[in-house]
């Protein structure tokens, strides 16, 4: 099943970072090691206010279908509306794909409309 | 044919019962809306959230020959010596009259505030501010 495709409310993305580790030696010397040749981590948080308690079921149904947070699939482009630069500069890198870091969170509004947060990591 | 209401037409019915002494009332009916507007759109849009609606009135405090004082029903509300409960609410028709006919807005409210004053030079009244609960029961405009 693919990702719900519904324009978020507001999305906050974070671009994450490449596999470095950094060694830091008494005088301050540091070294670090690229133990990586794609950057991972990122993390998209979407929020979708106010939408029918249809389409906030969407995302519990897409949940279950990739059984929490265990696989990974890909985004809709509803996802990323609203970008004016290149897509996949908020999507993940090459080869990597996107779970969910946690679940889903329903807050209800008033009947038959609710609101959901959806908090995403992308992941080699 | 044409009708202009004014204050003479309007009649403030508390459980059934048609207060004499009423200079005036209000009732405001709110809408609440929940912002859709969603990454991508040039205009906001909106659904519809919860109604909500409330007023207040203006009784004179007063006691006819049989000693009926309109006033006091509602005052009781709120000035007692008890607690106020979930059943005390007001049955409230606020009425503009038409010849024969009655152009009602009915609902079931709560007394959130009574505000009684006695001044020099004046008569005593007690503004009421009231709170519905629920649907509106009844609109007959």
């Amino acid at each position: 099943m693919t990702f719900p495709a519904l324009n978020p409310t507001s999305r906050q993305f974070s671009p994450g970072d490449w596999p470095v580790k950094t060694y830091k030696a008494q005088s301050g010397a540091e070294v670090r090691i690229l133990y990586g040749n794609r950057r991972t981590e990122m993390k998209l948080e979407l929020t979708y206010d106010n939408i029918t308690d249809t389409q906030a079921n969407q995302f519990l149904t897409h949940f279950d279908s990739v059984l929490g947070t265990f696989q990974t699939f890909v985004l809709s482009s509803a996802a990323k509306i609203g970008w004016g630069s290149t897509a996949s500069s908020i999507d993940v890198s090459t080869g990597a794909n996107w779970r969910y870091a946690s679940e889903p969170q329903i807050t209800a509004i008033r009947p038959g409309i609710s609101s959901v947060r959806v908090n995403l990591i992308g992941v080699l | 044919m044409a009708k202009v209401f004014t204050g003479r037409d309007g009649r403030l019915l508390l459980d059934g019962v048609d207060q004499v002494k009423v200079t005036n009332w209000t009732l405001t009916g709110n809408l609440e809306t929940l912002e859709t507007t969603s990454l991508g759109d040039y205009q906001r849009s909106y659904t519809s959230g919860v109604q909500e609606f409330n007023g207040s009135a203006t009784l004179l405090y007063y006691t006819d020959d049989a000693d009926r004082n309109d006033a006091a029903t509602v005052l009781k509300k709120i000035l007692r010596t008890g607690s106020v409960s979930d059943t005390d609410t007001v049955d409230m028709r606020l009425r503009l009259v038409e010849g024969s006919v009655n152009r009602d807005v009915r609902l079931s409210a709560f007394i959130t505030s009574v505000n009684l004053n006695a001044s020099v030079g004046e008569v005593s009244s007690a503004q009421i501010s009231f709170q519905a609960t629920g649907a509106l029961t009844s609109v007959t405009l």
